[in-house]
């Protein structure tokens, strides 16, 4: 590779249009100048309560002496990484994990979306908002409280399910301390707890449509079905997208809470997650370089699926993030 | 638009908070000099300054809340004993564990504090703490608080299990009273059905059979089951120990002696003792909920009449404010404690006592500052002059004490009594540093009162029952350090163990070969050898 | 929105109907018997556990008697409001911005704020390092230790961010030719039809700060200081752990009552606060803003 000096060289030419670009480029700055100010007081923000944590968090390569301080604990790479990569229940443990979040995602996602667009639909004024308020209550509900219900409601001895199923003849089902039937009291639990409260970001994304577009729509005798694949749905589509977006990011977050109250040991092979895993060793015992380590895995695997997720939102929906 | 004011206000209101904020930061580290200097005027000449204790310790009844800033109690110590004392509530459980914790990783501990722990092992917690440097030695505390030390401090188990390399770190504080749980049965149930109190394992079944099928409440429904219970830590828990002893193998642990130390699963007669629990699991006649039900629920459900057998906490039976809603629902049962069922090995055990009492230790930070004096005068205080003040509130006002010298609250206003939920905060360090089990102090706890239909209940009858039975010493197992893979190992342990006793495996030799292949396979092997090495070391083991 | 009832709208509002009290019936089996139990008397709680049907005579409000009673519940209430309130307003006063200025696609540095943020969303440090900053702050016993840490939430900038998207740019150019400053964009013509997202992410504040009670339990030592969700956790802990508080009964109500009316309680701010919420989900949204 040569090197050109030439006075009318590419290179020159490239630091000009460099030059002109830049002063351009301070111009949109410039213009945008109010914008920049907006945003600093949060953008110091992030750098002093979420970097800041984050730098101690170091101590995920660290064997961290509270004495010795956060910077001053011996240096051990990846230890703790090793540690719970190889943990006797690891594949056990992911496999749980994403089951559990995937098809909260694919399962409670949908049944919101309907939930948001029948509320939308709705002529009944009172009712609508009665249906509205009634469904997000749920969501204050905290697990402990929500095991009392499912154990009348599942209990083998004397819970409705099982009532129902003694009286035409059946055998009782331990629903909550059942391998094979644990995962889907976890799921379907969570869907009846949460359903109701994620409505209501969809609902204020329809409210947020042109109501112009629905008047084209009833102008042209738009069946209602073709209204909501036409109008309703494209005009929530960047937010549906876009939480889509995120819950990849937190894919190996399965609801720490709901499992540690529903799970026994019974059911352990099936509800374990990885979040209990590390309340189990981390936490109760005070490894919590461990505990931070297991945080910055689930944050690389975040990370590898909402760039892959931004890159397909991108090009299939000129959604992407960034 | 009027909605700026509001965030005039409220940038305003942030703005004060983070100066404030910032303009405690360089007081933090030292406790509190503002309280010191409104106390300086009082005491002019030359009495030293007092000294700034900060305790955490938990609450005795944690609705309650702490005292007030203008108890009695805190003048009294400041001017017996020097000491300003700060008092904070430490939360229970896992809540309390992570605070104490936090403060630990952050080098923040307080003078003085309990040792917390989810798991119910404080001395894991004093050890974490110790091995981190964050805990003062307090050898040379016990000469400086004879009467404490006499009292509370009596037990050389106690201070060897709280001793490392040489060195006492923690204050063991005498643990509530052991052996308090025992095994009960409906006594109006079995003398309805006609049936003798089981002696055995087949006799047990066969009773819980008639429970479960018979109709012993006479309601005409089949709504009963004949044994109730819950899993309450590894393997079967405590709650079945009296089953799993009828085979000599109750708890996770052999002490017998070193030849035979190792986990009991090694037993051969563990797995007979899984089939024999197996066996109650097909029947039908345990509460299909015992796997996943919490202690509260399992409390509800004997009240409701569920179940015949059960295995309980004395006082958590028959002390009056829980044994009422269970008098008044059937005010002619009658729950009768049993002795443990010999099984076919002619084995017998109740359960296993761990004597596990709260530790208190004194941070290193403290003792760097010169307050480990301090503590120990405070604490010499609290079982001298300040003990029935912590304990039961003042003398004629909130307790008095009767010809026969019992604590009573006779002739008292009732809201004033210490027994008065008002006076609650004021004793809340009762339970953790002030009582030690002397005899009016239980007389006290726990009274005899009388049932609806005239019975006595006599609380301590249950105890006395319950500590006659043939106990395993299992003290030990506070020396035992759980493994590195804790988390995993004990899972492996415990599934296990549950799943042969719902039937998920079936108990087979071959299965239970394969069962201890992979506890071996996460270290059971390497961690029995290091469990029995602890237990030599500290003279528990021979 | 324009009604035209046409057989097949009509036959689609009873589906939609149908469908939704459906949906209602399944919700409403847990909050009823969250209901039943606040109201179940103890006698007959302890005869016959949780009826689904309490008797019109058979039910009382000592749960909630005694949980409001209490001689701390007072001051716990209102450090939930100061909390809650607070903290809301903080919130939202950091997120708006952010979310406005990633909504600028032009933005140069744009994909380096989203990146700078979305960092902070992947990776969690966890319990201790955010302890060791607050209290290397001195924010024990502070609010602010409450409220700061997690003042900001990506996911709800972003959502919010992604509706301001969606508004028309027409709008912002409109008012910087009459020569409107981006605050004055901001404040006089995004606001105004974002009401719906606004009180949206606000609720999800709130809710938040309001339900919250490990950081208080681990960052404030003076109880003056505890909100509402730990007065209720202490009432119910201490209700649990009977057997070593061996006097009278502090309870006459079953723990399972007052487990119950304690979150009844704390819904009842919600409860009040959505409807009131919902008026500005119908109102104040795109309506009129493209035309003026």
């Amino acid at each position: 590779m040569t090197i050109d000096y030439h006075p009318n060289s590419n290179f020159n030419k490239r630091l000009v249009t460099f030059k002109i670009r830049s002063s351009k480029l301070l111009n949109i700055m410039w213009r945008q100048r109010w914008i920049y100010l907006l945003i600093l007081p949060t953008v110091i923000y992030f750098l002093v309560f979420k970097y800041g944590p984050l730098w101690n968090a170091q101590i995920a390569f660290r064997d961290f002496k509270p004495l010795l301080g956060v910077f001053d604990s011996p240096w051990v790479g990846f230890k703790h990484f090793e540690a719970f990569v190889t943990s006797f229940y690891f594949n056990q443990l992911i496999g749980n994990t994403l089951i559990f979040s995937v098809a909260k995602l694919i399962l409670g996602m949908p049944l919101a979306i309907l939930c948001a667009i029948a509320l939308h639909e709705t002529w009944l004024k009172r009712f609508r908002t009665f249906v509205q308020t009634t469904i997000y209550l749920p969501h204050f509900l905290s697990w402990v409280i929500m095991f009392g219900v499912l154990l009348v409601v599942l209990s083998p001895g004397n819970g409705l399910v099982n009532d129902v199923i003694k009286r035409f003849g059946g055998e009782p089902i331990p629903f909550l301390t059942s391998p094979a039937h644990f995962r889907w009291v976890v799921i379907l639990s969570d869907i009846w707890k949460e359903t109701g409260w994620s409505t209501i970001l969809y609902l204020a994304a329809l409210l947020g449509i042109s109501p112009e577009l629905y008047e084209a729509a009833a102008v042209d005798s738009a069946t209602p079905i073709q209204r909501i694949w036409y109008i309703s749905l494209p005009g929530i589509l960047p937010v549906i997208m876009l939480i889509t977006l995120l819950r990849m990011g937190h894919i190996l977050e399965a609801g720490f809470n709901q499992i540690f109250v529903l799970y026994s040991v019974p059911v352990y092979s099936v509800g374990d997650i990885i979040d209990t895993w590390v309340y189990r060793q981390g936490v109760l015992q005070f490894q919590f370089s461990l505990a931070t380590a297991v945080g910055f895995f689930k944050g690389v695997i975040g990370l590898v699926l909402i760039l892959i997720a931004n890159k397909i939102a991108k090009r299939v929906a000129q959604q992407g993030l960034f | 638009m009027k909605n700026w004011k509001y965030v005039l206000i409220a940038v305003v209101l942030v703005s004060t908070q983070l100066l404030a904020a910032c303009a405690q930061e360089p007081a933090a580290p030292t406790a509190a000099p503002e309280v010191a200097a409104t106390v300086a005027p009082v005491e002019p000449t030359a009495v030293p300054e007092p000294v700034d204790i900060t305790l955490w310790a938990m609450a005795t009844v944690t609705e309650a809340g702490p005292p007030p800033d203008d108890w009695i109690a805190y003048d009294r110590i400041l001017e017996e004993v020097n000491v300003n004392l700060k008092y904070e509530i430490l939360p229970t459980g896992s809540d309390g564990e992570a605070k104490l914790n936090a403060a630990a990783a952050a080098n923040n501990l307080p003078d003085f504090m309990q040792m917390v722990s989810a798991s119910n092992d404080p001395r894991g917690a004093l050890y974490n703490l110790v091995q981190l440097g964050l805990i003062a030695q307090v050898d040379d505390m016990l000469a400086l608080m004879p009467e404490r030390t006499q009292k509370h401090y009596n037990d050389p188990l106690a201070l060897s299990l709280s001793t490392f390399d040489g060195h006492l770190y923690g204050l063991p504080e005498p643990p509530p009273i052991p052996r308090r749980e025992g095994l009960l049965i409906r006594k109006d149930w079995l003398d309805k059905l006609g049936l003798a109190v089981p002696t055995t394992p087949e006799e047990l079944m066969a009773v819980a059979v008639a429970f479960t099928e018979q109709d012993p409440d006479g309601n005409g429904k089949k709504d009963t089951y004949g044994l109730g219970g819950f899993l309450n830590g590894d393997g079967m828990g405590t709650r079945f120990d009296f089953i799993m002893g009828a085979y000599g193998v109750a708890g996770m642990w052999d002490f017998d002696d070193a030849a035979s130390f190792g986990l009991n699963v090694r037993n051969e007669k563990y797995p007979e003792a899984l089939a024999f629990f197996n066996s109650l699991v097909e029947a039908k006649v345990i509460d299909p909920d015992w796997p996943t039900l919490k202690r509260d629920d399992f409390r509800a459900r004997w009240k409701q009449g569920l179940f015949g057998i059960m295995w309980e906490d004395f006082a958590a039976l028959s002390n009056k404010s829980n044994y009422t809603p269970f008098d008044e629902n059937f005010p002619d049962a009658e729950w009768v404690p049993i002795p443990a069922p010999k099984g076919p090995y002619g084995d017998a055990t109740y359960g296993v006592y761990t004597g596990r009492g709260q530790i208190f230790a004194v941070s290193q930070k403290a003792a760097d500052e010169g307050k480990k004096e301090a503590i120990a005068r405070l604490l010499e205080w609290m079982a001298t002059d300040g003990y029935y003040l912590l304990g039961f509130g003042e003398e004629g006002v909130n307790f008095i004490i009767d010809a026969n010298g019992n604590i009573s609250t006779e002739g008292l206003d009732p809201t004033k009594a210490y027994t008065a939920a008002e006076f609650q905060p004021f004793t809340q360090m009762r339970n953790q540093l002030v009582f030690y089990n002397s005899t009016q102090e239980i007389a006290a706890r726990y009274p005899n009162w009388t049932t609806i239909n005239g019975r006595t209940m006599q609380p301590l009858t249950y105890l006395t029952f319950y500590q006659s039975q043939p106990w395993v010493d299992g003290r030990g197992i506070q020396v035992i350090l759980p493994p590195a893979n804790a988390a995993d190992f004990l899972r492996y342990y415990t599934e296990g163990i549950v799943q042969f006793a719902l039937g998920q495996k079936e108990v087979s030799d071959e299965n239970w070969a394969e069962y201890l292949a992979g506890l071996d396979s996460l270290g059971a092997v390497e961690y029995e050898a290091s469990a029995k090495q602890a237990l030599i070391d500290a003279g528990l083991l021979k | 929105m324009l009604r035209v009832r046409t057989r097949d709208a009509i036959a689609f509002q009873i589906g939609v109907a149908i469908f939704l009290s459906i949906i209602l019936f399944i919700i409403l089996i847990p909050l009823w018997r969250v209901i039943v139990t606040a109201f179940v008397p103890l006698d007959t709680y302890t005869r016959e556990g949780i009826p689904f049907f309490l008797a019109p005579w058979d039910w009382t409000v000592e749960a909630f008697r005694q949980l409001i009673t209490h001689s701390l519940f007072p001051r716990a209430l209102l450090n939930s409001f100061i909390i809650t309130g607070l903290g809301t307003i903080i919130s939202l006063l950091l997120t708006i911005p952010m979310a406005y200025g990633l909504s600028v696609k032009n933005l140069p540095g744009r994909n380096f704020f989203m990146i700078l943020i979305l960092f902070t969303y992947l990776f969690s440090p966890g319990l201790i390092p955010v302890y060791l900053l607050i209290t290397r702050m001195g924010l024990t016993d502070n609010f602010l230790a409450i409220i700061l840490p997690p003042a900001v939430s990506v996911y709800n900038t972003l959502v919010m961010m992604r509706f301001f998207e969606g508004l028309p740019d027409e709008l912002r150019e409109a008012a910087a030719l009459d020569g409107a400053n981006e605050f004055q964009i901001l404040w006089n013509v995004m606001l105004p039809l974002s009401k719906p997202i606004i009180l949206t992410i606000g609720l999800f504040y709130a809710v938040y700060f309001w339900n919250e009670f490990f950081t208080p339990i681990l960052y404030l030592n003076d109880h003056d200081l505890m909100p509402l969700p730990v007065l209720l956790r202490n009432i119910l802990i201490s209700a649990s752990f009977n057997e070593y508080v061996e006097y009278d009964a502090f309870s006459s109500s079953a723990l399972e009552s007052l487990k119950a009316a304690g979150v009844l309680i704390t819904m009842l701010p919600m409860l009040a606060i959505y409807p009131w919420i919902q008026r500005y989900f119908t109102k104040g949204t795109l309506v009129g803003g493209v035309k003026e």
